[in-house]
């Protein structure tokens, strides 16, 4: 029970400058971005409905003088028609009343209904944004961040956005009118004693200062956290079959309750703080109250102003207090907001995938000549992948990639597909350098199967459909058919409309290549990717496909990267690669007279086995 | 949702400490305006000096205490919701982790991932409002209520009929509120869904050109969460204006019928000032009213949500008989076992059997969805077998303690998954007590220890979803180390050799030699089941043909065929001819 009473005093106390370390060590080394920028830029995106925001504007004009206005009038009915007994007089202000009353709901009800659209709109269109923005981004940068801390933006942040949008706009301006009021008539009233009410102003600034430096910082750190734990959960979550094979749920519950404990701790801590804002605002108001009675007090002995005003004065101090009050509580919703849309900015400020070059063109007619000169090219700064590589492929060769693993064969793909862009030297296709050709055209004429075969939540024909969006149902299963899929796809419980869930359940790996293989036949490209396509499929359905597959790589150039030689044998070109340099080329044949690496590999894989057995 | 609510007893004393707080703070802010009315009547109008000091003083003590209140009130109640938060997180995901496949296969990844953030997030919030100021509306109401009756009970009788009428109409609308919020969560899940695969597929999206396919179809799926979100919103947002109009007519009608008992003398035109006032008031109260009403009706959603995962059940659980058993001779059998996965009704693996002896090195090859993988899901209990017994040491396998079955199994699935972090924690991660010796030991084995060592920061270098590009092989020799760490009685390599070129795998499969688990072996390569005691061929979930390498020549077209593929027609005969 006393550790209950206590443990709200126990929360680890962090500096402002721990938590800054802390936020911007996640944020690479990009400038903090202030405030009022980020401000900005949501400003900018609700102005983009300017027309109904005017409109939401006017409606809080509405409401705010028929609310201000029909107290007036009730006050008014007593005095004068309640007490002086005038019913017909009561009857017609009734009326009025009644009047203003729905006018008053009416105003109320379309400043809710548009602003919820401007603000939903807001939101989807920066969601939108964001989406869009990711697709323009190199694979580096998604190479390097985690799934669920990016989704966590998508979701957790942009509801934080939501939330305040909805409420704070229509409050912010009524606050203000209500001030610009209020203000008004006291400075009307008395002006010595506004000054006296005005003196918790500075107070107020200082006080909410103190506080926002803090929230600001704390929701940010708050949202960080959140997007690490959802980090955390997404990978997994998706690691399940080792986690339990392994039945390690212990160590990553353990794990994960680190990451959940700093949630807490920073949720905590932007909480209490952001707690503290009323409660300023209330105990400055009620000072304010007790200076006015006081200095009023002593200036009615004195004859300055009439008691009267005083008495008025104490309500209005109230009433100037209230939207002051309200406007305090607006601004941290604000700050939340503000820290979930700055880590959607973010991203949106990092850099896209470079631009094509100015000079690039989009080429219609690609003839898949292939040209490699001199080129280097490394992950990482002061380590190259690949070194110096140079070959040609004419227009129809199948050329082979061959090595042992993390020679950089897979490399050789990130850079012709331009996923990554060499350092040195130059890659051209028919003769012209593939960095004057646009990405997408240059994508456009090339098909690829990739080493993770990965499937979208949908149906089968869907799926394959991905290759080519606008194929018809019948080019669809034809191109099953050529990749052998169709046999297996037939025995499905709704063959081709069998609905793949996100984690492929039920379907092997090697099904999945097939698929993967049918959507690159339906693609129909002049420059064929395949990355160990064929790795997870069995030998005696490779036969059968392998048919499918030079059919398919006939009158197009084809690079082909697989372990077993066998599937290679039949390449035009065969390139070794080992520890990122291109040690010998040359037919299957050819290779083998020189008795070189390419023998080794090959005596290794079938010889040595076979005679040691 | 009563389970929910139990989520809160461990907080009781705060929870009752943040209330007190709470109404300490309202009561003084209800002794205010008596306080003020003292000081105008008593001090200002009377000029007395002294009593507009003296009560001056006691409104500022007054408004310290409410200070003091309120503040020790947020630590309260940030306590007790963020503390909240963290235990509803950690009991989901408990409970996720004890989710068998089957359980999985009703929640996608990315709707348990908005469950245990966003949901959670929802109910943290609500908790929060509702120990700072959720019961404040309602007690304002309540209190005026009261005062109104007192003051002259025919006039509050309009108020009487009102309220009620309204608090009805608020649980309308609130239950409503909540289905629709749950279609917004739903949404939520669906928006979390696309881009989760975006960025799973974003090399294949890239490659095929589908940025704009993918922008429309998270267009569509962003638009219909905006929609939803609009209509719930505005669903909400029509009891704002509705109660302005009810409460603003009982104004109305409590001027009219004022007016009538003032002429006919049953109330004083005071009477009717103030009953008018504290109708004013309730119409405030109310409008907060508003807000709590969306706050509870979406936590109402997001706690259903949450309630649903918890309230799973977990079809797969140790049997009352399953012990911590030590697997000592590793042998494995199947038995007539049958398997189809959840929700379909096609038997994948169908009335299997074989025997692996102890410390024996077996291949599975078969054709692509032959059942090789789903029958490695068996052997740990992944999924639980139909019909038929599997078991290891002579022992069906449910007597053996889940947990303990798995400890003892070292596996390597087929795609690989890496976690963020370093190549050392990655393959500690087979096994938490394992030193940096045993690492390196099982990194040497798995034939990645030299690669390793070329890394920039070596067994320190981070890899997984945030790290350095390692090819597909290095991946899978990680994937093996880990599963070596924990030195099993049992290994069960799935394809796990499928990017390594063959001499890697021939120094591989020597290394493993040196072990005295009994290995099961899933391939797809001739040399790999060459290097074995024993093979199973499997087809089509049944088992076509065992033996060793050489009796299977002789007996099994299939693997003739098989290997006739992999090493071409010479060398094919030449192999029959027993070289």
């Amino acid at each position: 029970m006393f550790n209950e009473v206590t443990k709200p005093f126990r929360y680890k106390k962090r500096s402002l400058e721990e938590i800054d370390q802390a936020n911007s060590k996640a944020k690479s080394k990009k400038k903090a971005q202030n405030f009022g920028g980020t401000l900005k830029k949501i400003w900018h995106y609700l102005a983009m409905n300017k027309v109904k925001l005017s409109l939401v504007i006017v409606m809080v004009v509405i409401s705010s003088s028929m609310a201000l206005l029909g107290p007036f009038l009730v006050g008014m009915g007593i005095d004068d028609f309640i007490v002086k007994q005038d019913t017909d007089g009561l009857i017609r202000l009734l009326w009025i009343l009644a009047i203003i009353y729905v006018i008053h709901s009416l105003a109320t009800w379309f400043q809710a209904l548009w602003m919820i659209r401007i603000a939903q709109n807001t939101v989807f269109t920066m969601r939108t944004q964001l989406f869009n923005h990711l697709h323009k981004l190199p694979i580096p940068f998604f190479d390097k961040r985690q799934h669920g801390e990016l989704m966590s933006r998508v979701t957790n942040d942009m509801e934080n956005v939501s939330s305040t949008l909805n409420s704070s706009v229509i409050q912010i301006v009524s606050s203000i009118l209500t001030l610009v009021g209020t203000v008004s008539v006291m400075l009307y009233l008395s002006p010595l004693l506004t000054l006296i009410t005005m003196l918790v102003i500075p107070a107020m600034y200082i006080g909410l200062k103190w506080i926002t430096k803090r929230t600001g910082r704390l929701f940010k750190e708050q949202q960080r956290n959140l997007g690490e734990l959802n980090g955390y959960i997404q990978e997994t979550l998706s690691g399940q079959r080792i986690i339990k094979t392994f039945s390690q749920e212990k160590k990553v519950i353990y794990q994960f309750e680190e990451r959940n404990e700093r949630l807490r701790l920073a949720g905590f801590w932007a909480q209490t703080f952001s707690g503290f804002i009323p409660k300023v605002m209330n105990f400055l108001n009620n000072l304010s109250f007790a200076a006015i009675a006081l200095v009023g007090g002593v200036l009615a002995l004195n004859g300055v102003v009439s008691i009267g005003v005083i008495v008025i004065f104490v309500e209005y101090s109230r009433q100037f207090t209230r939207p002051l009050n309200d406007l305090a509580n607006q601004f941290n919703s604000l700050l939340s907001a503000v820290a979930g849309a700055e880590r959607v900015f973010d991203i949106m400020s990092e850099e896209e995938e470079r631009k094509d070059e100015q000079d690039a063109v989009d080429v219609d007619e690609l003839h898949g000549r292939v040209d490699f000169s001199h080129v280097s090219f490394g992950y990482e700064k002061d380590e190259d992948t690949i070194t110096d590589v140079s070959f040609s492929v004419e227009k129809g060769e199948t050329v082979a990639f061959v090595g042992p693993t993390g020679a950089g064969k897979t490399t050789m793909i990130n850079l012709l597909s331009r996923f990554y862009d060499a350092n040195e030297g130059v890659i051209s296709m028919d003769g012209r350098d593939i960095q004057t050709i646009t990405r997408s055209s240059l994508r456009s004429h090339m098909a690829f199967v990739l080493q993770d075969s990965f499937l979208f939540e949908g149906t089968i024909r869907e799926n394959i459909r991905y290759g080519r969006l606008n194929a018809t149902d019948e080019e669809v299963e034809k191109a099953a058919q050529l990749a052998n899929a169709a046999s297996f796809i037939r025995k499905m419980p709704k063959q081709f409309d069998t609905y793949l869930q996100v984690d492929g359940q039920g379907i092997s790996q090697g099904q999945r290549q097939l698929i993967a293989i049918a959507r690159a036949m339906l693609a129909d490209p002049k420059i064929l990717v395949l990355d160990e396509a064929t790795s997870s499929i069995d030998t005696i359905t490779e036969i059968n496909i392998q048919e499918a597959l030079s059919r398919l790589m006939e009158g197009r150039t084809s690079f082909v990267i697989a372990h077993r030689l066998n599937t290679v044998q039949n390449a035009d070109q065969i390139l070794v690669l080992n520890n990122g340099e291109l040690i010998e080329r040359g037919t299957h044949q050819k290779l083998l007279q020189q008795n070189g690496f390419y023998a080794d590999l090959h005596a290794s894989q079938l010889k040595e086995k076979m005679i040691s057995d | 949702m009563k389970r929910l609510f139990s989520f809160l007893t461990p907080y009781r004393v705060a929870i009752a400490i943040a209330l007190t707080l709470m109404l300490m703070e309202l009561t003084v802010e209800l002794v205010q305006p008596l306080l003020i009315a003292y000081i105008i009547d008593e001090g200002i109008l009377k000029q007395d000096l002294s009593v507009v000091l003296l009560w001056g003083g006691v409104l500022v003590g007054c408004s310290v205490v409410a200070f003091a209140a309120g503040v020790t009130n947020s630590f309260y109640s940030s306590h007790v919701s963020q503390s909240l938060g963290f235990d509803v997180r950690k009991r989901l995901y408990d409970k996720v982790q004890e989710f068998s496949f089957t359980n999985f296969s009703r929640f996608p990844t990315s709707s348990l991932i908005t469950r245990l953030t966003n949901d959670v997030t929802m109910l943290q919030n609500t908790v929060f409002m509702g120990l700072r100021i959720m019961m404040r509306a309602p007690l304002l109401v309540i209190g005026s209520m009261i005062m109104a009756f007192l003051i002259n009970p025919r006039l509050a009788l309009v108020l009487v009929i009102t309220v009620p009428l309204l608090i009805l109409f608020l649980v309308g609308i609130m239950s409503k509120a909540g289905k629709l919020f749950k279609k917004v969560q739903q949404q939520v899940d669906h928006v979390n869904n696309v881009m989760q695969e975006n960025l799973v597929g974003i090399r294949l999206i890239k490659v095929f050109l589908r940025a704009q396919h993918e922008m429309i179809r998270f267009k569509r799926s962003s638009d219909a969460l905006m929609d939803k979100t609009v209509s719930a919103l505005r669903l909400i947002e029509v009891t704002m204006p509705a109660i302005l109009l009810l409460m603003n007519v009982s104004i109305l009608v409590i001027l009219w019928y004022g007016s009538v008992g003032v002429t006919s003398n049953q109330a004083s035109v005071g009477d009717v000032v103030a009953v008018v006032n504290y109708a004013m008031r309730m119409t405030g109260a109310l409008s907060i009213v508003t807000m709590i009403i969306m706050v509870l009706s979406r936590a109402k959603a997001s706690g259903d949500r949450i309630s649903e995962v918890l309230e799973t059940d977990i079809d797969l659980i140790d049997k009352e008989l399953s012990e911590n058993r030590v697997i000592k001779n590793g042998n494995i059998s199947f038995q007539n076992v049958s398997f189809a996965y959840p929700e379909s009704h096609i038997n994948v693996i169908k009335n299997l059997s074989f025997t692996i002896k102890s410390g024996e090195r077996v291949s599975i090859i078969g054709a692509t969805g032959s059942g090789k993988s789903t029958l490695f899901g068996l052997i740990p209990r992944l999924y639980d077998v139909d019909d038929g017994e599997i078991r290891i040491d002579d022992r069906d396998i449910t007597a053996f303690k889940l947990e303990h079955l798995r400890q003892q199994i070292g596996c390597v699935p087929q795609e690989v998954m890496l976690f963020t972090g370093s190549v050392r924690e990655n393959i500690a991660w087979g096994d938490e007590h394992a030193t940096f010796e045993d690492i390196q030991e099982a990194a040497k084995r798995a034939q990645i220890h030299d690669t390793i060592m070329t890394l920039p920061k070596q067994y320190d270098t981070l890899i997984g979803q945030k790290g350095v590009n390692l090819s597909g092989g290095q991946k899978q020799r990680i994937s093996i180390a880990r599963a070596l760490v924990r030195k099993p009685t049992i290994l069960l390599l799935d394809d796990s050799t499928s990017a390594l070129d063959m001499k890697t795998e021939a120094k591989l499969l020597e290394a493993l030699s040196e072990l005295s688990c009994t290995t099961v072996m899933i391939t797809q390569k001739i040399s790999t089941t060459m290097a074995s005691d024993h093979i199973l061929l499997l087809d089509d979930g049944i088992l076509l043909a065992e033996g060793s390498h050489r009796e299977l020549l002789e007996t099994s077209d299939l693997y003739c065929k098989v290997v006739e593929s992999q090493v071409g027609k010479e060398t094919f005969t030449l192999v029959q001819r027993g070289y």
